[in-house]
């Protein structure tokens, strides 16, 4: 197993870990996948993933429209907002 | 100096898909609306909200596959691509990565005199994503949502285009395409149809170079001139003794400049996976056949139809079937009238669609007038009227201001086509004129024009030329 | 003694007692109990229309289902106007304008909600200590060190300490890895988790969306059969929810057995654990046998690598369902001088270690160079749980197993994450199978805590499920 950058990691989790916590996770995630790592020895090689147990669905929808919330309901928790609007500090590209 | 350097362009082309509602969600996919008014729990990303497909998607994308030369595929799936904007609520795009519904077709289109064959490597359905203004405040950014969840259809070619307007060409093809499936509108000022251009450079016949991915390209002006500068660019760089930066750049509208986005410290990971939330899509050969019928006639077809069908110069017929709504129009045309579909596509390219250009008017909203126009038409092409007396009509015809035999009355521009009439008129126009009807007998032709400017001056205009030639023709002959 | 839904319902048919009285009743226990099994109660006057409206249908001899019954909802549950906050601080402001697809079931057939359970943050734990409102008292004591506050297992810790405890008639949970199962068991109490697909996930917080599943913690099983016929629905919201048809539950839950029922016991499960959790599946063997009931020995090839394909793929899912949070439309949002410190700051300061921990080995096991070592390789290995459990359903009718592998601990005493995860090592096989399980108490342990036993039955078998949980039930009742 290679080593653990906990940097790239939290960035792409998007965390800021503390530093003084870094050591922590970075061991803990370390031990959970040296832990994990029984899996690499069985073979898979004739096998399928599976990603649900349901493998059909009936959910599929006709192109219809249905409106059942107000803007207001949609915006209501908003940490801040301005008029209809979410609003956040400038986001620079 | 770039005379041994080439471009190597693939584009992404983004199609926003015209359905009625979104790919994922019941909110009505509506520009122009209100802030966030079609926005519900699931575009918002709200806790332990759902996604429920939209078949009027899966509808569109397999028309695209037929328009396009694809392969659709019975089964695609749908995956998350993770990454963190303010404008994407979930923390997440539902795209398709592994298993797209469409793969490897292609399109032909022109390039100089010659076709062109653009390979299209695949296509797949995402989530658009939502808007943030930058504009209103200086130190804020506002977001509006009624943009999330908007489906897409993206389009990723292979890397075969090779200058800026085999670019325009096949986004211009593209483009007219979705419009003639009826799967996209097709507006770009709008952001219906956006493009990403990779490009990279090299000198003739060398490998490939390392490209850069100029992002969100919403107009064919921009696109031009952000592939002339990053062509330019680039080669700068190698000339310089520089290497390419694989990188991600913005166009910058105003100063016609391309350049890398704030750099990021780590690579992008989007850490794909088949969204738990969603089941694959699996289709029949039967659900995908019931789509054929609906993809009605390609551009292609009407051209080869207005070409062999209604004779029509092939110059004249591209520019008709350049866009449906045209197309449309010259056939509705053509099945309301008698009336030669070569003089209509003549009057529908030039003065209708001057008309229709100076007044700022969209094509469709001439559908109800098209009786008129070809009343119109019917009376020029019998001579009731003049040509000249036509191109004075018609603006007022399209304008609803009368039927066009009214208008003519109203005018006093119905053509003088009473050869009684026109013989007295004729008669006295060449009192006084033997020296000029001995030089036209003695052979001079051109005495000819002369008489029959006199006799319509006469006529005030009204007299129909070609008799009034006929006319005059049995008099001098004499 | 508790009583069961059904005994409630005839006291209120028959007008010894109000359903106002009985709210009041249930309320006061929640105050009362400092267990901290709620994140919120709501009180009398709140849900004073509610009351009214079914007192008004005893009243007119035309009870609903669950008329009037005061039931505790884990706090992961979306409720409409009611703070949702799944126990982390991120939410701790959130209040939903929607109601979950499963708790407008529990409403629409007249039931009343006492308040939000305490749960783990985002239903990542199995102790119900990783809560941001702290953690969850187990109501039991072990009678050889009474002053200790024991763990009531989790994430539906709160939902199933009030049971428990008594302040409120049954109490919805969730279950992803065991965590209805898990602390049932170690609460005394029933908890089911029906087939993945059998209860709609809509307006639950996700936590793993391919393993998420709601289900009931009961004093009975017929208690769980009662809200098990209110939630048990097809939702076209949930493009996983399964259409199959649905039964009544109650019906024959009673009843023997018609024809031979054969239960599995699976060998490996039971090399290394303690005489306590052996003697559950002895009695229980015992108890069933006298039923006609044949025990067979089952293997599975697969057990040793549950517990690593779930810590990948729950994870994994967590990772990517967690993302939304991150104070800009909704929630607590920390200050940052630009959006992206916003963005750090209120997830970094939102959630808490295990949490954070989880959003890492996520992140991790779906990255560029991992993600066939780990992901794609796990999903695989579920394939290969989940046909190791068909297997195993064509031979016998049902499986038993432990539930846990331990009773209650002390609160704060297990602090390494991996010994923590070993909790749910019975639990979780039957999840990454979506299969139904049930835990029943089915003793106590030498230090006089309960204990529970298992039972997994084929897919949407809930039905037969009850039935044989309930067999199970009467012979195994212990006295508190």
């Amino acid at each position: 197993m290679s080593d653990i950058d906990i940097k790239r990691i939290s960035y792409l989790a998007k965390l800021k870990l503390p530093p003084e916590k870094e050591e922590f996770y970075s061991n803990s995630l370390k031990d959970i996948i040296k832990w994990v790592d029984n899996l690499k020895k069985v073979d898979t090689s004739k096998t399928e993933p599976l990603h649900n147990v349901t493998e059909k669905t009936i959910s599929i929808r006709n192109d219809e429209v249905s409106k059942s919330n107000s803007v207001d309901d949609v915006l209501s928790n908003a940490p801040e907002r301005a008029q209809n609007f979410f609003k956040v500090p400038k986001v620079v590209e | 100096m770039s005379n041994n350097w080439e471009m190597v362009i693939g584009l992404e082309v983004h199609a926003q898909l015209k359905t009625s509602s979104k790919l994922f969600s019941s909110s009505p996919n509506q520009f122009g609306s209100e802030p966030n008014e079609n926005v519900n729990f699931i575009d918002s990303g709200m806790p332990g909200m759902l996604p429920v497909m939209n078949f009027g998607c899966i509808e569109m994308a397999i028309k695209t596959g037929y328009a396009l030369n694809f392969k659709i595929n019975k089964h695609s799936v749908f995956e998350r691509k993770n990454y963190f904007y303010p404008d994407l609520p979930q923390g997440y795009q539902i795209s398709q990565f592994e298993f797209p519904i469409l793969s490897e077709g292609y399109i032909n289109i022109e390039s100089g005199d010659d076709k062109k064959k653009i390979r299209i490597e695949r296509a797949h359905l995402e989530q658009d994503a939502g808007k943030s203004i930058h504009d209103i405040d200086p130190k804020y950014s506002f977001i509006d949502l009624n943009r999330v969840g908007t489906p897409l259809l993206e389009i990723v070619s292979y890397p075969d285009l090779s200058s800026a307007d085999e670019v325009i060409n096949y986004i211009s093809s593209l483009r007219q395409l979705l419009m003639y499936i009826d799967v996209c509108d097709g507006n770009m000022q709008e952001g219906s149809l956006r493009a990403d251009v990779n490009l990279s450079v090299r000198k003739k016949g060398q490998e490939l170079g390392t490209r850069c991915e100029i992002k969100n390209l919403n107009s064919f002006k921009f696109i031009k001139q952000a592939i002339e500068y990053e062509f330019q660019r680039q080669i700068n760089i190698i000339d310089g003794g520089g290497e390419i930066e694989q990188n991600t750049m913005l166009f910058d509208t105003s100063t016609g400049e391309t350049r890398a986005m704030r750099s990021k410290e780590f690579s992008h990971d989007y850490r794909y996976f088949p969204d738990p939330d969603l089941l694959p899509v699996n289709l029949s050969q039967e659900q995908i056949d019931k789509i054929k019928p609906l993809v009605g006639e390609l551009p292609q077809d009407k051209l080869n139809k207005f070409i062999d069908n209604y004779n029509l110069d092939k110059d004249i017929a591209k520019i008709i079937i350049a866009e449906k709504q045209n197309a449309n129009l010259f056939e509705k045309m053509i099945s309301e009238s008698t009336v030669k579909p070569k003089f209509i596509a003549a009057w529908l390219v030039g003065d209708i669609f001057a008309f229709i250009k100076e007044n700022n008017l969209e094509v469709n909203s001439l559908n109800d007038k098209t009786k008129d126009i070809t009343d119109l038409l019917r009376l020029i092409s019998d001579d009731v009227i003049s040509n000249k007396a036509g191109k004075e009509i018609l603006p007022k015809v399209l304008n609803g201001e009368g039927k066009p035999s009214e208008l003519v009355k109203e005018l006093g521009l119905e053509q003088v086509s009473d050869s009684g009439e026109l013989e007295k008129i004729i008669d006295e126009a060449l009192v006084g004129e033997e020296e000029n009807i001995l030089k036209f007998q003695g052979g001079s032709d051109r005495v000819l024009g002369y008489f029959v400017g006199k006799c319509l001056k006469a006529t005030k205009g009204k007299g129909n030329p070609k008799l009034i030639n006929k006319i005059l023709l049995e008099r001098l002959k004499k | 003694m508790k009583n069961s839904i059904s005994q409630i319902k005839k006291a209120l048919i028959e007008k010894k007692i109000s359903v106002c009285e009985l709210y009041d009743e249930y309320l006061a226990k929640a105050k009362s109990c400092n267990n901290n099994s709620f994140n919120l109660v709501i009180d009398r006057e709140n849900n004073i229309s509610s009351i009214n409206d079914s007192q008004d249908r005893y009243d007119n001899g035309n009870p609903l289902p669950l008329d009037g019954i005061p039931l505790g909802i884990k706090d992961l549950f979306c409720t409409k106007g009611i703070r949702t906050t799944a126990s982390s601080k991120i939410l701790s402001n959130f209040i939903p304008n929607y109601e979950s697809f499963v708790t407008q079931q529990l409403l629409n057939d007249g039931s009343i909600f006492i308040g939000k359970n305490n749960c783990d943050e985002f239903a990542m734990g199995s102790s119900n200590e990783t809560s941001y409102f702290g953690p969850v008292i187990n109501p039991w004591k072990n009678k050889n060190s009474q002053k200790d506050n024991l763990v009531p297992g989790g994430s539906s810790g709160g939902s199933a300490a009030a049971v428990a405890e008594g302040s409120c008639v049954a109490s919805m949970g969730t279950d992803t890895g065991g965590s209805i199962r898990q602390p049932a068991s170690l609460c005394g109490i029933v908890g089911l988790k029906p087939t993945f697909g059998s209860c709609s996930r809509w307006g639950i917080v996700a936590f793993a969306s391919s393993l998420d599943q709601a289900g009931p913690l009961t004093n009975c099983v017929e208690d769980a059969a009662y809200v098990l016929n209110s939630i048990n629905k097809h939702d076209f919201n949930d493009s996983t929810s399964s259409n199959h048809q649905r039964e009544d539950y109650l019906v024959d839950i009673n009843n023997s057995f018609e024809k031979k029922i054969k239960i599995g016991i699976p060998s490996d499960y039971l090399e290394d654990v303690s005489e306590d959790i052996l003697n559950q599946i002895d009695n229980t063997k015992k108890a069933l046998s006298k039923h006609g009931i044949e025990f067979v020995d089952v293997k599975f090839k697969t057990t040793e690598h549950a517990l690593s394909t779930y810590y990948i793929l729950a994870p994994a899912e967590a990772s990517s369902n967690l993302a939304r949070y991150d104070g800009i439309r909704y929630g607590v949002r920390e200050d940052g001088e630009s959006l992206d410190d916003i963005y750090l700051n209120s997830r970094t300061k939102g959630f808490g270690d295990e949490v954070t921990r989880r959003i890492l080995i996520g992140a991790y096991v779906l990255s560029a160079g991992y993600y066939d070592a780990y992901y794609r390789q796990a999903q695989k290995v579920r394939r290969l749980i989940k046909n190791d459990f068909q297997r195993i359903l064509n031979e016998v009718d049902f499986i038993l197993t432990p539930t846990t592998p331990n009773e209650a601990f002390k609160i704060g005493d297990k602090l390494d994450p991996i010994s923590m995860y070993k909790n749910d090592i019975y639990t979780v096989p039957t999840s990454l199978a979506g299969l139904p399980g049930i835990s029943i108490p089915s003793g106590l342990s030498k230090n006089g805590l309960p204990l529970g036993v298992q039972f997994i039955g084929n897919y949407f078998e809930e039905k037969s499920l009850l039935q044989l949980a309930a067999l199970a039930e009467k012979e195994l009742s212990f006295n508190e």
